[in-house]
């Protein structure tokens, strides 16, 4: 048992997904677990990242020969498969002990995608139905498994998500014959429906069944194919406006494999993962979209700065901003200041003013908002400098003390 | 300034804020601290007055909840020396309702915030960081030496999570326990502890968990310092995939 879950774990581990959040449920109450809106992380492994759910597969016995991935059928490791026993006994286990939030289920594709898929719902009916399991459930959806499936799935899961692994078809047809881009496609617009007519439902009978009441996500390998950043950012920008996705995960490429049709990397691409991260949040959260962020002429992101940081330098004629009487969207557009202290800003300008010392209190990066704010028409520095002076002195402060190492942080460990 | 004293507990406390808002024009200008009785102790003492205490939680959180919830995860906190600024925000609150918590230019409203957060935030983490391990009789046990007083809180947590199974909340610094079976959640105090025997499995269990804490880590991303950022050392302690190293 100790050697299957030391194969089986280590093969999950490059799946990014580890939210906990966005459903809540109280529970049977004959059985064990609640699940909360919030979110909770349990620990944090050597990497740093967050630990909520027991990520695991199925199996690593895989038919497919993509060339990115560890369970590829040409590489040689070693192979194993949990029984549906064993791994709902483990989430007992460890949920019981606290040790998790839930269990987050992908496989190999052993025989055929809908074997395969079969095999994983069961896991969580048994979880659901006879253990009275109410905590979170997080399913891998096989891409090419029937619809029929993929709806039982998203009954008994909180969260069901399909991997859509590579930016582009050309990549996909390159790196993973297998896998196509329709059988990601269709069953990620299936989700999609299921979950808008769900809540429909819900709206006039709380009776009615929950379907994955945590939303659909999906990741992609970062690195491994030649797109761009603005490639990439406008597909992540369709997914959550017309799929209705809850997240985008990136994963930097990791070396793997030494396949000749993959790139040759001299360390996995953390950083553009963080810009990549950075981006996304400005899509969520910032009200930006892909071409505000990006364009053809400059399909990269910066990585020296921020891509908000960036997004200013190139728009002079928007700063700077009056902290006093800025609404929340341009706010929002001000590097330094986030969602939580541009909501700060809004809830204490209703007392009074807000006095340069009052900014720092709440809590906004004065490091890099001084250059593009003004406090009740006072402005901090002068507004009016050269893009190139103030690109410099963003990047080195105000000394001229070489630029600190960025620590990486992989934003969502909260989430 | 007028100056008053309270006894120290949280009821005195809450007895004596609520009779200065009733009694006093401008609380901005009181002062009140815990009596240390000093021969010459400068202040008027109020005597504390369980029923005033509850009313004043009662009416604040009709008129202000996210006051009342910022209040109680005050109290957690067992901060000494921060009674006006409590005085201050409580009759903020009753002036301005919920939008208190925005006013954060206010010394004490941010004071206030600060140390209700911070006790929120323990709160949450201890939620995902305790640890149970099975006792010889299919009993739970788990361990802390949590900063705030969040024993409470944290059963009541756990009562909805963990209904079915039969658990003991331990907190070592303060000596105090909850207990939930079969319906019930009683909390009391443990003068004299010894370590119950576990279950036979439960070795078993803990050896997996390790196991899969060390394997779910990307090699090539270690990151000790960000591990450490998001899980400080100091609740290492008891963490069942942390001993041992």
């Amino acid at each position: 048992m100790l050697k299957k879950l030391q194969i089986l774990s280590g093969a999950a581990r490059y799946d990014a997904s580890c939210s906990s959040s966005g459903s809540k449920r109280e529970g049977p109450a004959s059985g064990i677990g609640n699940t909360s809106n919030s979110g909770i992380c349990h620990s944090w492994a050597d990497d740093g990242r967050c630990i909520s759910l027991l990520k695991l597969l199925l199996s690593n016995d895989c038919q497919y020969d993509c060339a990115y991935c560890v369970n590829r059928s040409s590489n040689v490791v070693e192979r194993a498969s949990f029984t549906a026993r064993e791994v709902v006994d483990l989430t007992l286990d460890f949920y019981r002990r606290n040790y998790i939030e839930g269990l987050f289920l992908s496989s190999a594709v052993m025989g055929s995608p809908d074997q395969t898929m079969e095999r994983m719902v069961r896991v969580a009916e048994t979880l659901r139905t006879e253990e009275q399991f109410g905590g979170y459930i997080h399913l891998k959806i096989i891409p090419g498994s029937s619809s029929e499936l993929v709806r039982k799935a998203g009954l008994y899961a909180d969260r069901i998500s399909v991997n859509i692994e590579l930016p582009s078809q050309a990549s996909l047809e390159r790196l993973a014959p297998q896998k196509h881009k329709e059988a990601i496609l269709a069953p990620m617009a299936l989700i999609g429906r299921e979950i808008a007519s769900s809540l429909v439902e819900r709206k006039t009978s709380r009776h009615a069944p929950r379907f994955a009441p945590a939303g659909q996500s999906t990741q992609m390998i970062i690195g491994a194919s030649p797109e761009n950043d603005f490639q990439i950012l406008r597909l992540s920008q369709g997914l959550y406006k017309k799929m209705q996705l809850k997240r985008v995960y990136y994963s930097a490429y990791m070396p793997v494999s030494d396949d000749n049709r993959l790139p040759v990397l001299a360390a996995p691409p953390l950083l553009r993962e963080h810009r990549l991260y950075q981006a996304d949040w400005l899509l969520r959260f910032y009200g930006f979209s892909a071409e505000e962020i990006l364009s053809d002429d400059a399909p990269n992101l910066d990585e020296s700065f921020d891509p908000k940081s960036a997004w200013a330098l190139r728009h002079p004629e928007f700063f700077p901003v009056e902290i006093n009487r800025a609404d929340y969207g341009t706010l929002l557009r001000v590097p330094g200041i986030g969602v939580t202290s541009a909501k700060r800003i809004i809830a204490a300008r209703r007392f009074s003013a807000i006095t340069p010392e009052g900014m720092k209190k709440i809590g906004v990066v004065m490091k890099r908002a001084k250059y593009f704010i003004t406090c009740s028409g006072r402005s901090f520095e002068k507004n009016d400098r050269p893009a190139a002076l103030l690109r410099q002195q963003l990047l080195l402060g105000e000394s001229p003390a070489p630029a600190r190492s960025t620590q990486l942080v992989i934003p969502g460990i909260f989430s | 300034m007028n100056r008053y004293l309270y006894d120290g507990t949280a009821d005195g406390l809450l007895s004596a804020i609520a009779w200065i808002l009733e009694e006093e024009p401008d609380p901005e200008q009181v002062a009140l601290a815990e009596r240390q009785d000093t021969l010459f102790e400068d202040g008027f003492f109020l005597a504390t007055d369980a029923i005033q205490a509850e009313d004043l939680f009662f009416r604040l959180r009709q008129q202000a909840p996210d006051a009342a919830h910022t209040l109680y995860s005050f109290m957690l906190a067992e901060k000494e020396g921060m009674e006006s600024s409590l005085l201050h925000y409580i009759a903020l609150a009753f002036i301005h309702g919920d939008k208190v918590n925005g006013y954060l230019t206010h010394p004490a409203v941010r004071d206030i915030v600060a140390v209700a957060k911070k006790a929120g935030r323990e709160l949450h983490r201890m939620k995902g960081l305790l640890r149970f391990e099975k006792l010889r009789d299919g009993a739970y046990f788990a361990k802390m030496e949590p900063d705030h007083n969040i024993i409470h809180p944290l059963a009541y947590h756990f009562r909805s999570r963990l209904r079915a199974q039969h658990w003991f909340l331990y907190d070592l610094r303060r000596r105090t326990a909850a207990r939930w079976n079969q319906g019930t959640l009683q909390f009391g105090t443990i003068e004299q502890f010894t370590a119950p025997a576990l279950s036979d499995d439960e070795k078993k269990v803990q050896a997996l968990w390790q196991t899969f804490f060390k394997t779910i880590a990307i090699p090539d991303r270690k990151n000790p310092r960000l591990q450490k950022s998001n899980m400080p050392m100091k609740y290492w302690k008891y963490l069942t995939e942390k001993q041992g190293e």
